[in-house]
């Protein structure tokens, strides 16, 4: 595998373990809107153009718009300023 | 001569290109307030990205190719300035005290 | 008027013959039927006092929850939590460990990449390669393999996809008043829609007004290439769905409900699934093996090529794209 290749898959498991350790969920979601485009170069070098057409559309388009929907449903998209707020009540 | 003076250009359009993306990203985790790292971030999709295509454009012989890259061009042209301008639109409509940031002017 | 005491054909017939269920009276059903109605038609305030009064009594259980668990857990909370989370956290490290060591004796003992006496270099993809092309007139045989040779595969696949749209529009669809007028429900969702997001922004809407129909028409050819270049059903559907996403963040339900509505989605959902069942019934009732059915093949390349492949891919694409726009729509307001 050459250089490129090396990159890109260092930066798909930092993406991955990013995803999991980070506190909020939005950040959690953006890095994995990362992760699934850089999935979609990984197929690409692995010679499989379908599935990288479709993780990108898929991945990192409507995916992770449905969970930005289901944030803002629930109601855990919050500015740093209401955090602190919510803080000082508890 | 002409193939090195368009590897020439190729080479100075992608510098310029990476130096201004880079540049982007630098601005978004020195800035604090969500417009300064708006401002560095869509600077670097629009004009970085704009320099790459060029300088790819000019790196090819085939006609076709070239043409891929112009769409590709325009259709980020159309897009990042666009997602910008809808954080830049939340930002204002949510921050509930904008006079902490930036000077607000008198209507 | 069927009686309470005839047989049970009986019932079923005048159930067909659509006469009122005797039944009815004695369930449940009809009482709380018309404490909903009464519930909308209450006026805002008497709601708001309701909702008080429930929040008060919630408050109360939860007082009462905390000092009970108080006194059942102080052991657990004092001594045992300490305890508990060294032991948790020595578990989850050893646990960790113990899979990377597995997994990556397994990576280390695979056969590399690409060898040529590699397991999965044997007589069925020798098949696919040489016999593709002839026996399904694909160019591109990733779409032979998954619309001709495992068809039945995606198949499975695109139910799952209605199957998920239906389980979404059971749990998150609004429904609208018996009367025909939207309920509180529908209103409230109405109103917390577009609370905080661009409401007739212009430039959004110029940008969507130029690459809407783009995006469609690279999703519709992705569709259709699908047999000749990479792509196929399932990617340009996504395209597509993703198009028409963008067209509802711009312009808002009022407009995409001219041409894309409730009903069209049912419609566009159900109709290529059957057309997918009646095509590869068609062609396993034939004898699924290549035996000539009368559908031909056509020259290898050209876009009316590849027997079913090409219907199979729009009906695929299809319902990929109804099942995103229903999931978007359906997550952010409960209706279309």
């Amino acid at each position: 595998m050459n250089a490129f290749g090396m990159i890109v898959l260092v930066f798909l498991v930092i993406c991955a373990i990013a995803t999991s350790v980070s506190k909020n969920l939005l950040v959690s979601v953006v890095i994995f809107m990362a992760y699934s485009v850089l999935m979609s170069i990984v197929w690409m070098m692995l010679e499989s153009p379908d599935l990288a057409i479709t993780e990108a559309a898929v991945g990192a388009g409507v995916t992770s718009l449905l969970f930005f929907i289901t944030l803002k449903k629930i109601h855990a998209i919050r500015g740093d300023e209401e955090e602190d707020h919510h803080d000082e009540q508890e | 001569m002409i193939e090195w003076i368009r590897f020439v250009l190729t080479a100075l359009f992608l510098l310029g290109g990476l130096f201004i993306l880079i540049s982007g990203v630098v601005g978004q985790y020195r800035f604090r307030y969500v417009l300064n790292r708006m401002h560095a971030a869509s600077m670097g999709d629009s004009l970085g990205l704009m320099l790459v295509m060029l300088g790819l454009c000019i790196s090819q012989n085939d006609v076709f190719v070239i043409l891929k890259y112009l769409l590709t061009a325009a259709f980020l042209l159309l897009t990042s300035p666009t997602s910008g301008h809808l954080i830049a639109r939340l930002e204002i409509a949510t921050n509930e005290h904008p006079e902490k940031e930036m000077e607000l002017m008198q209507k | 008027m069927t009686n309470r005491n005839d047989p049970p054909k009986n019932r079923f017939v005048g159930w067909l013959m659509g006469e009122e269920n005797p039944l009815d009276d004695e369930l449940e059903l009809i009482v709380s039927t018309s404490q909903q109605e009464g519930r909308d038609v209450l006026s805002l305030e008497e709601a708001e006092r309701q909702e008080e009064a429930e929040e008060l009594r919630r408050e109360k259980l939860a007082i009462d929850e905390k000092s009970q668990s108080v006194r059942i857990h102080s052991w657990a909370k004092h001594q045992g939590a300490h305890w508990l989370e060294t032991l948790y956290r020595i578990a989850a490290v050893v646990l960790c460990g113990a899979i990377i060591f597995f997994l990556m004796t397994t990576v280390v003992a695979l056969p590399p990449f690409g060898a040529e006496n590699n397991p999965y270099n044997n007589e069925v993809s020798q098949r696919y390669i040489e016999q593709g092309i002839p026996e399904t007139g694909a160019v591109n045989f990733v779409a032979g393999m998954i619309l001709d040779y495992r068809a039945f595969d995606t198949f499975g696949e695109s139910t799952v996809l209605f199957v998920a749209s239906c389980g979404v529009i059971f749990l998150l669809k609004l429904n609208d008043h018996s009367s025909g007028k939207p309920s509180r429900a529908m209103l409230e969702a109405e109103y917390d829609d577009r609370h905080h997001e661009p409401k007739n922004d212009g430039i959004l809407q110029f940008a969507a007004k130029l690459l809407t129909p783009v995006i469609l028409l690279f999703g519709f050819y992705i569709v259709l290439n699908g047999h000749l270049s990479p792509g196929g059903g399932f990617s340009g559907g996504a395209v597509m769905g993703a198009g028409l996403i963008l067209y509802l963040t711009a312009f808002g339900f009022e407009d995409t409900r001219r041409f894309f509505t409730y009903k069209m989605t049912r419609w566009i959902s159900c109709l290529p699934l059957l057309c997918y069942a009646g095509m590869k019934s068609y062609s396993f009732f034939t004898g699924a093996n290549h035996i000539p059915g009368g559908v031909p093949l056509g020259t290898p390349g050209a876009i009316l090529s590849s027997g079913f492949i090409l219907p199979l891919n729009i009906c695929v694409g299809f319902i990929v794209m109804c099942t995103m726009y229903t999931f978007y729509a359906l997550f952010r307001k409960g209706g279309m």
